[in-house]
């Protein structure tokens, strides 16, 4: 196993330089980046000026070249628009996002499951239908409208949750402010049930799906119906014998889905004000912030490739038909 | 059944210190919701009109410019300007002193203004890159404690207002920190001081002086239109900016917030390219001839898409100038798309046997005007109406369309806007101060208006000067490369409970709001 973990991380240094490759050529298409920071009045020469202090000015693979080097000497570069090192803003809103998306995939998870079994349990009966009625909708449903009718609805009309905002539970917990941290939690939970519905509906919903679906093969396999014929309860049939059989691709969707959230939350956290990476990326890519960016991606990068790492072991764990 | 009742205790008291949280705003607390982050707090870094209206909340400057285009001292007391115009010494007042409690002298001010120039630092916020680039700023030296001398390039008729925008700070404070310190934690000059900073978040304000009611302001940042609307109406803020147009009646209707809308100073247009370049593109060669282009005004109703697509009856540009200063024997081009047929056909467009009289593109950027993307469409419909076939590019404004404005290498027809100011005519008219200005973004060359600077900075009275423009602008009026748009409205979302009004210049400045 240690081999294969090794294998990979070596694997990840190729991925993680091919992404920032990737990004930086993306960001330089656009044209020269140094007129997003002058004014429309600077004469050429002060262009110029501005141009060579910014580091545009040399030729694009030395550009990249040098932002590899310095990399390697822990030197992200300082954000063009913050005028901070870029790291230190990708990870003070990584907790903010990280929060999120845990708590959407919690709803998402203890929610699909119970919805999957008992729509496979029930097929074709009307708990089934409403189920996979729901998913569809979970499916179709733009997570920027629920997110704006939810807010309309439970936020303002009701008054039942907070509108927008964020109060941070897992930044003071990493800076081991721990006081903050636990004080915060009940109004950061309390912030989060709005938006964290809004990005997990969808999850819940293709959950919902792939667990009936899931839960409809293995129900239908031999070991099942012999269990069954030896007079196991109905309920250890499922929870002992399907379930955990049913549960492997989910582990794989799910290990595949935090990653995606990750980086894909960033309507949402635009709609509910969330102060998150996803509108950091987003907010740096229309500024031509390149540090930022390029941080930005190396962090998303590193995540997924160690949540993919992750799966693959669960993955040995739960099934030990699979050897690496 | 105890351990169930616990747990629900603990729920509902859990929901309750949240909802203490989310309290709605105290009485010495004032709540501005913005659509765009905060970025720095480094006064020569500023560069965003939001990120401008807090810091200026924490910094002095020279002079205020108010909502009118009146002038107020603020930091300073007196200002001579020397005989050749290239010398501006400033008196300051007494007994000034930054947040630190340093003791804010001349020398003070001298050092804000060389330290935003100072290429090592490398600003390119307003103050350098505006600011400085606009006036031609060489050095400012402190005379003796109270006086100090700014020293421009060349005559300037608006380097007044210009340098008023530049923020003052004290030197011992910013000499001991680090850039990055600096855009983190602001030494101010002004009556607020920075409390804290959340990116992303939030800013906290404290007021540590007069003038100011409130003894806290936060801005939060609420990107989305929707959702601070709903803020709004929740009472959990008291000032949105950028009200969506089609939010107006919902926060009208809401009974906790009415909005204020204000014909703003950001002059939009649709720019005709005139370069070499672009004429030879097609449709460029057509809109060399201003004939085509004063038939194009007539094809186009903008109090119609003001009233449909911006929800405001805003009045139609004559010009480049905001209407206070506007050449006032000027009226508006009405629409009237027979007499824009009947010019086209008369300049030698007329319409072909597939009724287009001539192709041209259209690029836009969406995304940063108000509709901007509706009102791009609509015009280019209206320029169809009259046989112009038209075709259109809207891009992505920030990566793609600005490099593409800021190279001038965009058209043949652009649409864009311009910010503008009410305090003097000519502040608006140094868009197009040379034919090679950054800002020309046409190329317009025409001498009846570009060798008219000469005469302006001659002119020896006020009366002179005026006739002076008021003949550029009825060039510009008549054969100029601006198809005139409007005004940018701006929509403010106040809450009843607060007393403020909007400006017209974007400037949002809470020193004197109150609580009704």
């Amino acid at each position: 196993m240690w081999t294969f973990i090794v294998r990979r991380l070596l694997q990840s240094v190729i991925v993680i330089l091919g992404v920032t490759l990737i990004s930086f050529i993306s960001l330089q298409m656009g044209g020269d980046p140094t007129y997003l920071f002058v004014s429309e009045r600077a004469s050429e020469e002060e262009i110029q000026m501005i141009r060579e202090a910014l580091g545009f000015d040399k030729p694009l693979h030395i550009q990249y070249l040098t932002y590899l080097w310095n990399i390697a000497h822990g030197d992200f570069g300082n954000s063009l628009s913050y005028r901070q090192p870029a790291m230190g803003i990708v990870l003070g809103a990584l907790p903010a996002t990280i929060e999120l998306t845990i708590f959407s995939m919690v709803i998402a998870i203890t929610l699909a499951i119970p919805f999957g079994v008992f729509a496979a349990l029930y097929r074709g009966r009307a708990l089934d239908g409403s189920i996979m009625t729901m998913a569809m909708f979970g499916q179709s449903i733009p997570s920027f409208w629920l997110g704006i009718m939810m807010i309309l609805f439970f936020g303002l009309y009701l008054g039942w949750f907070p509108i927008s905002g964020q109060v941070p539970f897992l930044m003071p917990l990493f800076q081991g402010d721990f006081a903050t941290a636990f004080g915060n939690l009940p109004s950061s939970l309390y912030h989060l049930v709005l938006p964290a519905v809004a990005v997990g509906f969808y999850s819940l919903s293709r959950n919902s799906r792939l667990v009936r679906s899931s839960m409809l093969e293995v129900l239908g396999q031999d070991y099942v119906r012999t269990a069954r014929s030896k007079g196991i309860s109905e309920r250890a049939v499922v929870v002992n014998h399907a379930l955990r059989n049913a549960w492997l691709p989910v582990v794989t969707m799910i290990g595949l889905e935090f990653g995606f959230l990750l980086g894909g939350v960033v309507v949402i956290e635009t709609v509910f004000s969330w102060p998150g990476i996803g509108r950091l990326v987003f907010n740096a890519i229309n500024q031509r912030d390149i540090p930022v960016v390029q941080a930005s991606v190396i962090v998303l990068s590193v995540i997924f490739i160690a949540l993919n790492l992750i799966v693959d072991l669960i993955y040995v764990r739960i099934d030990p038909r699979v050897k690496l | 059944m105890s351990k169930t009742r616990s747990l629900f205790m603990a729920a509902t008291a859990s929901i309750a210190l949240a909802q203490t949280a989310t309290a709605q705003v105290s009485d010495d607390t004032l709540v501005v919701g913005l659509s765009a982050d905060i970025t720095t707090f480094e006064p020569a870094a500023i560069s965003s009109r939001d990120n401008a209206n807090i810091v200026r909340h924490i910094f002095e400057t020279l002079f205020s410019i108010e909502g009118d285009g009146s002038v107020v001292p603020d930091l300073a007391t007196n200002l001579a300007i020397s005989d050749d115009g290239l010398a501006y010494t400033y008196t300051i007042e007494e007994g000034r002193t930054c947040h630190d409690g340093e003791a804010l002298t001349a020398e003070d001010v001298a050092y804000s203004f060389n330290r935003a120039k100072d290429p090592a630092n490398a600003f390119t916020g307003n103050t350098p890159g505006f600011v400085f680039s606009s006036v031609g700023f060489v050095d400012a030296v402190a005379i003796d404690d109270l006086n100090v001398q700014i020293n421009i390039a060349a005559p300037n008729p608006i380097a007044f207002g210009l340098l008023a925008e530049v923020y003052i700070h004290c030197k011992d404070s910013y000499e001991a920190m680090t850039l990055e310190q600096a855009a983190a934690s602001p030494v101010g000059s002004g009556s607020y001081k920075l409390a804290s900073w959340t990116p992303g978040s939030e800013v906290v304000l404290e007021k540590v002086a007069d003038p100011g009611t409130f003894q806290n302001i936060i801005y939060r940042i609420i990107p989305e239109a929707s959702t601070r609307s709903a803020e709004l109406m929740a009472g959990n803020v008291d000032i949105i900016t950028n009200v969506a147009p089609d939010q107006i009646d919902a926060i009208n209707a809401s009974g906790t917030a009415e909005v204020q809308a204000v014909q703003g100073t950001r002059r939009m247009y649709v720019g005709f390219n005139l370069s070499e370049p672009f004429a030879a593109m097609p449709g460029g060669d057509a809109i060399q001839n201003p004939d085509v282009r004063r038939a194009l005004q007539y094809a186009v109703d903008v109090p119609t898409i003001c009233e449909q697509l911006l929800n405001f009856p805003c009045v139609r540009a004559t010009g480049i100038v905001n209407p206070p200063n506007a050449n006032q024997s000027l009226t508006p081009y009405p629409y009237d798309p027979a007499m824009a047929e009947k010019l086209l056909d008369e300049a030698g467009w007329p319409r072909l046997e597939d009724g287009n009289r001539f192709t041209i593109r259209f690029q836009a950027g969406k995304g940063r005007y108000l509709n901007d993307e509706n009102v791009v469409l609509a015009i280019a419909q209206y320029l169809s109406d009259v046989g112009i076939n038209i075709e259109l590019d809207v891009m992505e404004w920030g990566s793609v369309y600005v490099p593409l404005i800021r190279e001038r290498n965009v058209g043949p027809l652009f649409f864009l806007g311009s910010g503008g100011a009410l305090w003097s005519p000519l502040y608006d008219m140094t868009d197009l101060a040379k034919v090679d200005s950054g800002t020309n973004y046409t190329h317009w060359s025409d001498p009846r208006w570009f060798d008219r600077w000469a005469d302006i900075s001659a002119a020896k009275t006020p009366e002179e000067q005026r006739v002076i423009i008021d003949e550029m602008l009825q060039v510009f009026y008549d054969d100029g490369p601006w198809l005139h748009m409007y005004f940018q409205p701006d929509f403010y979302g106040v809450s009843n409970r607060l007393n403020w009004t909007a400006r017209p210049d974007e400037k949002v400045y809470l020193f004197n709001a109150t609580l009704n």
